[in-house]
């Protein structure tokens, strides 16, 4: 073997060459007329004695570049009309057609989804709905239709928010970063400052740079996690560079305005409001320093004994029912057993770290109390009135509400709830009812409620007068009202009015801030790899400004020892541009990104190159040119034609970067359009067909699968874009959802789109489309496994959908051909893209004509000719 | 370009050529392992999974310092993160121990079922996790790693040695009737290893026990014999389309795949049809007690009607084949809870879960003796972490992934004996630098399957991945 100058330059800097990593000479010109792709084929096809098959005919060609390139069966009409077509350029016009169909979007973009590990849920435990995933799939569709070039289709994905000119597309194309499975638990859950905590934002940012490197550079980083690479030159301090770029980022909705002029005056009002948080948040440091220490001291006080003590009575107090909107009515009532003297009312908050809510949890907004003497509250008397204000969150200090009244039944009426997240509740932990010598006449008195979350021993109604409520311990020191009213008296006598007036200007100014806030339209939401904004345990980086966290090389990957900090960069053995990216610490977080971005779509980036069109290669030929397409390393497979796979990739570079001119390319080969033959000679000598001696029959993968059984039946809805349909049922929503595909009816039209719309649940995975074979959503699935079981000829037999499907041609034939004759015909053309044989139409028809034309349609579904596209 | 034999195998695994149908066909040699790398103790495996976490100190695991220290402040000794607030005074075990078997083995009265098996059972006392979030710590005990993406063990096992049978999967799982565990189905996934190999679901307790083993209320115009008629339609066309497409395997391994299920439609309702059993095998798994519903509130009876089911439906599929079982008990979080993940009450929830799960594996175990059965299976008993000693200021227990309880019986294992130990209150290991690990247990499972648990490897993600990551040690103490 020769070394090239690039691969002595490498052993000379220490790295063993590889052949991936060799810089991408220019594509060589080709003598005039030759097919690139042939020209290397057919060397090699001849100097290893193998004789290439024949092309196959035009119904067959055609039924295969359909499925490549919609991800739809032919119609009858268009296969035919392409058989018959005998200009010389019909294959380019059909190739193209194709390519111009939105359909075309749809196959790429489920492509795609398989190397992003897509889902509509996060997966892990509890799997919850990720309801705003979707918007990425859609800019996915766009993109492919657009065709846009390769470097800026890769760019957006990573840092698409730092293109000014993108639009929408910039910040819906960041969906990939965050398209994998997350762990809520370790999130939500689990702050931070927690082990747990940390270890689950180490490995989602090892899942964002494994999904980086793996999909754009074929080079497995994540195997640099513990100790450098074993097999690559990739070293642990590469690895942790990575992570130092997306160190700042999470996965969480992000909010934008597909209106350029609106988003403009969003950032500015939300910039605005920023400020005016940060003057606020100054004005009360300065506050305290004026105040002097004790201020300091009872602030902390105050904040202590807004928490409940370690270890403290569980039993936390009645919790109404869950409501998505504020406005529901609910009621709690205390019998006091008959007719008492009232003074006062006293109402105790609750406290739970649900969304981080913490002190005042569930606490009514709007309410009122009222007495009466009737079972039914017939004829209620107000004791306390709050219904005219929304009435501020007490934290965990009682609120008193004084009274003058007699009567036997007390109750406190919800007329707003509280916010808890995405939806709104009311919850207390205790309400006392005082006699005029302070004797609490509700305690351990039976309660009734509109609603009540029955969760023992946190929440029940009896909890409400079970004398325990958060802040009531005993042992600790100090009544948050008092503090309070101290801190007050404080402020009013040490705060120069000056000053004063300052803090009331900044009050006004961040509530102004907040109502232009409020007033901006309705944003649009993605899931996204962004900076996260959040409170409670998910705080993300956004309280911080954005600052990425810090970054240290761990030993053995292990959290608990962290040795020296790394900023970002990329990996020094590619050497095609600097790997140290030299970024201010001050620079905003999508700086790290961007500069990630260049240097990965690098003109001169070797491995970028080579990686997509191997991809490409394999979604038309059905393996690679290397079949390892994620792992292009020492651990992956050499390609059996580097020529062809340099001359590609090097073509594609210097062709702008376009797919359709490469699906072209590839598709106008002979390669491409070989017959699916047999050659037991060439068969012995290249089992595998790695040299292309004839056509791969290809097995239908399950969304094209099941797409085809929609087309074929008539019922197909091609409605593009959007939310994703569900062919399941949830039950148990609001802990952890079940997803129940048994439940969803097939009949039922909502779930007749193309499978790409489909909503993806990770944890439990639809039956039909897993068993055959659908790409893992929790895995970088650069192949899917391709299987024949069992399972899978009971699921085409007899999974209802299927059932329904051939029902559904059934009756479409039916429909169409008014005479019984030609029905089967008719039902087999439009299922294999061609008319039946003799044998076909013989035991078919015999089928119809003693079981019904819906049974001769099950079977046509499960034919070997209907599985494979030959 | 010219295959080796490893390339041929990873190609089955792709579907392409020849192999697929080998692989599809029953043969004691799966696709992993050609031949077992050293002669096998057993050749099944019953997998039983507390889900939500189960109590080790309430249970198996005898700590009279608890005992004694109930209820004054819990210490550790070391700085521990609880997951909720479980750091509260120390709380004895809920139940009263006893002695059992011959061994002598210190049983809960809870699980004292188990004392009539007790001299197979071999304990282990000081297994420890990493984490005491239920999702990861789930993954680790079924699938060897934390995070999602990796195949179950009962998926390695049918990689590694195939199927002993021709009509029903070799790995088979019996969810909890009231739904799934934490991860659900993942945790018995075939990830990157062959579709064939993952998890069947099989429920006992519906009429469609395997999904779309049957047509359902879609197939109505499937009657008159239009379905025997269709296949026979079927294997007539795609046999005709194959003889023109020679060269090509999957043609004909697809045509076999329509045989196979015909089988398993009637071998799957077999399996599952008690009515051969005798009354006293019905008594013997408390499937006796003539009742058609039972209370609302969670109770042994029921628990053990449930686990009862189940652990008669292994035995039935063990002898017929079937490679590995995995039985699941507990579904995920909810109300009222119906799962080992007893925060709030242990005795309201451990209580009937455990007394319900001791007799219906005690009798799985008295079963698989009487049939001989239990020489060459392995029976593993497991949860995917422990509770605290403390309490969490009430009558619950916090998650412990340092320490808790896992145990094995049958094929290969010595039974009657406890290693470990846990310290004085169960909290971890008492040699706090050598826990087992889950690593272990699985490569001693393994080995007594005759795999060498480094050696049965598959390249995925850049790596050669295997059941036990980069760790495990066979437990040679366990051993027969």
């Amino acid at each position: 073997m020769s070394l090239t100058l690039a691969a002595v330059l490498f052993l000379q800097a220490g790295v063993p060459p590889w052949w991936s990593r060799e810089p991408l000479a220019p594509a060589k010109p080709l003598p005039a007329g030759a097919h690139p792709v042939d020209s290397f084929l057919l060397q090699r096809l001849a100097r290893e004695g193998l004789k290439p098959a024949r092309e196959t005919d035009r119904l067959t060609l055609y039924r295969r570049l359909s499925f490549d390139l919609t991800g739809l069966p032919p119609a009858p009409e268009a296969a035919r009309a392409f058989a018959a077509d005998t200009r010389p350029d019909a294959l380019e016009r059909a190739i193209n057609r194709l390519l111009e169909s939105p359909s075309h979007g749809e196959r790429m973009a489920r492509l795609w989804l398989d190397v992003a590990h897509y889902g509509d849920t996060h997966g892990y435990d509890k799997d919850k709905l990720r309801p705003n995933a979707w918007p990425y799939r859609d800019w996915l569709i766009r993109a492919f239709n657009a065709d846009i070039p390769y470097p800026e289709f890769v760019m957006m994905q990573l840092a698409g928010d730092k293109f000014p000119g993108a639009g929408p597309g910039g910040i819906e194309a960041l969906g990939f970063l965050a398209a994998g499975p997350w762990d809520f638990i370790g999130h939500a859950e689990v702050p931070e400052s927690k082990i747990d905590g940390q270890i689950a934002r180490h490995l989602d940012r090892d899942d964002f740079i494994t999904t980086v490197c793996n999909t754009f550079l074929g080079i497995t980083v994540q195997c640099a996690q513990c100790h450098d690479h074993k097999f690559d030159p990739v070293t642990q301090r590469d690895y942790y560079r990575l992570q130092a770029v997306f160190a700042a980022i999470d996965r969480a909705d992000k909010r934008y305005y597909p209106d350029p002029k609106t988003e403009k005056a969003a950032a500015a009002a939300e910039k605005a409001l920023e400020s005016a948080r940060a003057k606020r948040e100054s004005l009360a440091g300065r506050e305290l320093a004026l105040l002097g220490p004790r201020a300091k001291e009872w602030t902390d006080a105050i904040a202590r004994l807004s928490k409940p003590a370690a270890g403290a009575d569980p039993r936390s107090g009645w919790h109404s029912g869950i409501h998505p909107g504020p406005k529901h009515a609910e009621w709690v009532e205390v019998d006091l057993g008959e007719a008492r003297d009232i003074a006062s009312v006293v109402l105790h908050p609750c406290h739970d770290d649900y969304n981080g809510i913490g002190a005042g949890f569930g606490f009514p907004v709007r309410y009122e109390l009222t007495v009466s003497d009737n079972p039914d509250h017939a004829a209620p008397r107000p004791l306390a009135v709050r219904t005219g204000a929304d009435v501020a969150n007490p934290g965990l200090a009682p609120v008193p509400h004084e009274a003058k009244a007699k009567g036997r039944f007390v109750r406190l009426t919800v007329s707003s709830l509280a916010h808890r997240s995405k939806d709104y509740i009311a919850a207390v932990a205790e309400m006392r009812v005082l006699d005029p010598a302070g004797a609490n006449l509700a305690k351990g008195r039976p309660v009734r409620a509109s609603s009540s979350i029955e969760a023992k021993p946190r929440w029940a109604r009896e909890n409400l007068t079970d004398g325990v409520w958060a802040g009531n311990d005993s042992n600790r020191k100090g009544d948050i009202t008092e503090l309070a009213a101290k801190l007050a008296k404080l402020r009013e006598t040490r705060l120069p009015k000056e000053f004063q007036n300052e803090v009331a200007e900044a009050d006004s100014a961040l509530s102004r801030a907040r109502a232009a806030v409020d007033a901006l339209p309705k944003p649009s939401v993605v899931y996204a790899g962004t900076v996260h904004n959040g409170t409670g345990a998910f705080k993300g980086t956004g309280p911080d400004g954005g600052k990425p966290r810090t970054i240290h090389i761990l030993k053995r990957g292990n959290i608990k020892q962290p040795g020296e900090e790394v900023g970002p960069g990329g990996i020094a053995s590619l050497a095609h541009a600097p790997a140290e990216f030299n970024i201010p610490a001050q620079a905003d977080e999508g700086e790290r990104r961007l500069a990630l971005a260049r240097w990965i779509a690098h003109k001169d980036n070797p491995l970028f190159w080579r990686v997509i069109v191997n991809r490409v290669w394999r979604w038309h030929f059905g393996r690679g040119l290397a079949d390892t397409p994620n792992d292009l390393g020492r651990m992956g497979e050499v390609p059996e034609h580097r020529e062809l796979l340099d001359h590609l990739a090097a073509w594609f570079r210097d062709n702008g970067g376009s797919f359709r001119k490469l699906h072209m390319l590839l598709l106008t080969s002979a390669a491409y359009r070989r017959a699916a033959t047999d050659d037991p000679a060439a068969r012995a000598k290249d089992p595998d067909n790695r040299l292309l001696w004839r056509g791969n029959r290809r097995k239908l993968d399950a969304e094209s699968l099941r797409d085809a059984m929609l087309a074929v039946s008539g019922t197909l809805d091609s409605t593009m874009f959007g939310p994703p349909f569900m062919d399941f049922v949830i039950t148990h929503p609001a802990h952890s959802p079940h997803y129940e595909y048994d439940l969803f009816d097939q009949a039922d039209k909502k779930a007749r789109r193309r499978s790409v719309y489909r909503f993806i649940v990770r944890s439990q995975q639809q039956p039909f489309m897993t068993v055959l074979d659908c790409a893992d959503p929790s895995q970088l699935v650069d192949r899917r496994n391709e299987t024949i079981s069992p399972l899978q000829a009971l699921a085409l037999l007899n999974n209802d959908f299927v059932l329904v499907m051939s029902r559904e041609l059934a009756a479409r034939v039916e429909r169409e051909s008014p005479g019984a004759a030609g029905r089967v015909a008719r039902a087999v053309e439009l299922a294999l893209g061609r008319p039946a044989t003799a044998t076909e139409s013989a035991a078919l028809e015999e089928h119809a004509g003693r079981h019904g034309l819906a049974s001769a349609c099950r079977v046509i579904f499960n034919l070997n000719a209907f599985a494979f596209a030959d | 370009m010219f295959p080796t034999r490893r390339r041929m195998l990873e190609q089955a695994g792709h579907g392409f050529g020849a192999m697929a149908l080998a692989a599809l066909m029953d043969s004691e040699c799966g696709a992993g392992v050609s031949a077992p790398h050293h002669a096998p103790r057993a050749k099944r495996v019953v997998h039983l999974f507390m889900a939500g976490g189960a109590s080790q100190v309430d249970l198996f695991d005898h700590k009279p310092e608890l005992i004694k220290r109930d209820g004054q402040p819990s210490d550790f000794g070391e700085k521990v993160e609880a997951f909720q607030n479980g750091l509260g005074p120390w709380l004895r075990p809920q139940w009263a121990f006893k002695a059992h078997g011959q061994c002598g083995k210190m049983l809960s009265e809870t699980v004292a079922p188990l004392g009539a098996v007790v001299d197979d059972i071999a304990f282990i006392h000081n297994m420890s996790g990493k984490t005491g979030i239920h999702s990861q710590a789930t993954y680790l005990q079924s699938t060897g790693f934390q995070n999602p993406g990796f195949p179950g063990m009962g998926a390695w096992v049918s990689y590694g040695l195939g199927s002993l049978n021709s009509n029903l999967p070799a790995f088979v799982v019996m969810p909890d009737h009231r739904g799934y565990a934490s991860n659900g189905p993942k945790n018995w996934d075939s990830a990157f290893l062959p579709a064939q190999h993952q998890g069947t679901i099989l429920k006992p307790e519906s009429k469609n026990p395997i999904t779309d083993l049957f047509p359902g209320k879609y197939g109505d115009f499937l009657g008159g014999g239009a379905d025997a008629a269709g296949l026979g339609t079927l294997s007539r066309l795609n046999m005709s389309h194959a003889a023109e497409r020679p060269g090509d395997g999957r043609l004909e391994a697809r045509i076999a795949s329509y045989e196979l299920a015909a089988r398993m439609q009637l071998a799957a309702p077999e399996a599952l049809d008690f009515s051969r059993e005798t009354p006293e095998v019905l008594r013997l798994y408390g499937l006796d007690h003539g009742r058609a519903s039972f209370d609302r509130e969670i109770n042994a009876l029921e628990e053990t009607d449930a686990m009862g089911r189940k652990c008669l439906a292994a035995r039935r599929l063990l002898e017929r084949g079937v490679r590995f079982v995995q039985i699941w008990s507990g579904n995920d979080n909810g109300f009222p809870r119906r799962n080992w993940d007893s925060h709030e009450d242990i005795r309201r929830d451990h209580g009937p879960l455990a007394l319900g799960m001791a007799n219906a594996v005690a009798a799985l175990l008295v079963d698989l003796k009487r049939t001989g059965l239990l020489d060459d299976t392995i029976v593993i008993w497991t949860t995917e972490f422990g509770r605290m000693p403390s309490s969490q200021g009430g009558k619950g227990r916090d998650h412990n992934p340092h320490g808790f309880t896992t145990w094995l019986a049958g094929g290969g294992i010595k039974g009657g004996i406890t290693l470990g130990p846990s310290d004085d209150f169960g909290f971890r290991s008492a040699d706090k630098g050598r826990p087992t690990l889950v690593y272990d247990v699985h490569a001693t499972v393994l080995h007594l399957l005759g795999i060498n648990h480094e050696r049965l490897t598959v390249r995925s993600g850049g790596a050669d991945r295997r059941l036990t990551d980069v760790h495990g040690h066979v437990i040679e103490e366990l051993l027969a």
